[in-house]
């Protein structure tokens, strides 16, 4: 992932945004191809969700909310299911660990900050991996907001997905057994 | 750093990982003990797991010139085929909405059978249980085991002392490959420390629920949530599942209990039904190397005490699971019930139902569904009889599986419905229409609501 995500924040929600909301379970099954989820996206939480993304015609998404969303169920669909509605990035208050970790297994941005109460639809984001820093610009205001995140987090971020990596050891343990 | 104190969590991640941790180092490599599928996750991590490691397996075989590596695959097929990192430690349950309710999902089982006698792993059969409740019935996952899954409710094995995470399609497909995970926080732990007895109606959902009320959705974020205190102690091991499992609804990485006499006894019990594992299991006793605890001393990052005697049957309202209340004080008419999912539906959480729907009936606008945790739950509850209470009462008795909970099978919610389930999560939408109303108890009080085809307070029908 490259380090700096920009985009506009298009779709805001609060706290506890579950992955049952962000697709429904009776989809998961259906298909095994990730690129389905998203026509289902937010279906019975926020059926506007898909066509406010698409309306967008940069294809800069950003989804804002507050404290601990992607909780629940492990479902990796989820992150999916927004990412392939053009959403570079979700800024909020906090995640959970599946959903942190299954977000960084797709290479998809996905930042902390202490508050997402002053970002408004609208304001246009700067995320700065590399400082760790949001910049927002909201028309008549400029301000930045601190990335509440490790540096260790911010690499594995950065990194992308670690399949190279997991192929790599596979490769020497299996050069090993011969 | 000899001498430190430990939690059981820093303990058994640092055995498999091989080293000392302590909560909050980040572990680049771990390797697990135990990895299972569902079949929601199962099929397309197979399709993955071919796609991406298929040019390792062809690469390394090509550049080693004498024998293969392995091969597993149809006999007959010169094509070289992948092999999963230990097929004994893993196997693959379908369980979600079985039998199959469409016909992707038939797919998805059979395309798991294939690869799973393709790679030598073990498939259970449809109706055999729900995922959590096998893999500790049949003494797959044991104390001190770093255990992943393909489902939050993975939390749920830490009542034996195993060390369970849920995981993503893609760290599951990579952990089939290599038996490990990656990038691993050693989480913090957040105790909960519980004395007293329980008084008659009430039981470890009514405490977990009671937890979930005061610490919120987000409330144990990031950190492993250990239960202990005599409370526990004494607390059978249906009700450290249940504990356990709901330890995900308040985001916690896991829950877990340090294993005792409890859990030597359901050890014993497994290896009974299982002579074979006699000597596998042998370290999975009282003074087994792998009966790991915390130590009196090791570090918490939170405490809370709660005391037992004091907690009353407890609901939770739409449309969250800390949204709770106590049953005495709600009186909303329901028209389905659900006593069933990897929550509560055991042995004693049957029993309990049972009690109270002895001899009376479900209320006529009530749909009860009673689902068993596993075969043998089923099978037990058959031949005692508790399932014929059940049928008396009027209550429709499924095969195993996750039921309703799952929202695409048996007893999906219609707009309006107003649904009382043992299960864990009540989040709008989830067992159908997002606007019905779900409401989640235990196993007592949902009885007695399908009686009175309202939420009632079961105590009432423990009066002696």
């Amino acid at each position: 992932m490259t380090p700096s995500i920009e985009g506009t924040v298009t779709v805001k929600f609060g706290d506890d945004i579950n992955t049952d909301y962000i697709i429904p379970a009776y989809l998961l099954q259906e298909a095994w191809d990730k690129k389905f989820f998203a026509d289902y996206a937010f279906e019975r939480y926020s059926p506007d969700f898909i066509k406010t993304c698409k309306a967008n015609t940069r294809k800069d998404n950003i989804v804002v909310a507050g404290k601990n969303f992607g909780c629940g169920s492990s479902r990796e669909q989820a992150v999916y299911a927004i990412q392939y509605n053009n959403v570079n990035a979700v800024v909020a208050e906090s995640f959970p660990d599946i959903f942190f970790r299954n977000s960084i297994n797709n290479s998809f941005c996905v930042v902390k900050v202490d508050s997402t109460a002053d970002i408004k639809l609208g304001d246009r984001l700067d995320i700065d991996l590399e400082k760790l820093v949001v910049g927002i610009d909201s028309g008549s205001a400029q301000f930045q907001k601190r990335i509440l995140m490790s540096g260790e987090e911010r690499d594995l971020l950065v990194s992308g997905g670690r399949l190279g990596r997991v192929r790599e050891r596979l490769r020497q343990r299996l050069l090993a057994s011969t | 750093m000899l001498g430190r104190h430990q939690t059981i969590v820093e303990k058994i991640v640092s055995r498999a990982a091989g080293k000392d941790v302590r909560a909050g180092d980040l572990i680049d490599v771990l390797p697990i003990d135990k990895l299972y599928f569902n079949e929601v996750i199962a099929p397309p991590a197979i399709i993955n797991f071919e796609d991406d490691f298929e040019p390792v397996f062809s690469e390394t075989r090509s550049s080693s010139s004498q024998k293969e590596i392995v091969v597993f695959g149809p006999p007959g097929q010169g094509k070289f085929k992948l092999r999963v990192f230990d097929p004994a430690r893993v196997c693959f349950i379908p369980d979600h909405t079985v039998p199959s309710c469409s016909v992707k999902v038939a797919q998805g089982v059979n395309l798991m059978k294939r690869f799973a006698s393709e790679q030598g792993i073990k498939m259970y059969k449809e109706g055999d249980g729900i995922e959590h409740t096998v893999v500790t019935e049949e003494g797959f996952v044991r104390p001190g085991e770093v255990v992943v899954a393909t489902d939050s409710h993975t939390d749920t094995v830490g009542a034996i002392g195993a060390l369970g995470f849920g995981i993503g399609t893609t760290e599951a497909e990579y952990a089939l490959a290599t038996g490990e995970i990656y990038d691993f926080f050693v989480p913090e732990t957040f105790k909960f420390d519980i004395s007293g007895d329980f008084r008659p109606g009430v039981s470890a959902k009514d405490l977990i629920l009671q937890i979930l009320g005061t610490v919120k959705e987000g409330g144990c974020s990031k950190k492993v949530a250990e239960y202990s205190g005599d409370t526990i102690r004494r607390m059978g091991m249906d009700g450290r599942f249940t504990m356990c499992n709901m330890s995900v609804e308040m985001s916690a990485r896991t829950g877990i209990i340090n294993p005792d006499d409890v859990t030597s006894e359901f050890m014993k019990d497994t290896v009974a039904r299982h002579p074979e594992l006699a000597s596998e299991l042998s370290s999975s006793f009282e003074s087994g190397s792998r009966f790991v605890k915390s130590d009196v001393g090791a570090e918490y990052s939170s405490v809370m005490e709660l005391d037992a005697d004091t907690i009353e049957p407890q609901v939770a309202q739409p449309h969250s699971p800390a949204n709770t209340k106590p049953a005495r004080e709600i009186s909303d008419e329901i028209n389905v019930v659900f006593i069933g999912s990897c929550t509560n539906a055991r042995h004693s959480d049957l029993v309990e139902a049972a009690r109270i729907l002895k001899g009376r009936k479900v209320h006529r606008n009530v749909n009860l569904l009673v689902i068993p945790a596993s075969r043998l739950v089923y099978n037990w509850a058959m031949n005692e009889g508790v399932l014929k209470i059940f049928a008396d009462a009027g209550a429709n008795i499924e095969s195993s599986n996750c039921g309703p909970c799952f929202g695409k099978h048996m007893g999906v919610l219609s707009p309006g419905d107003r649904c009382l389930s043992t299960s864990n999560r009540n989040y709008k939408g989830r067992m159908g229409s997002p606007d019905a109303f779900i409401y989640l108890s235990s196993p007592a009080t949902a009885a007695a609501s399908a009686i009175e085809g309202k939420i009632a307070d079961p105590r009432r029908y423990y009066a002696s």
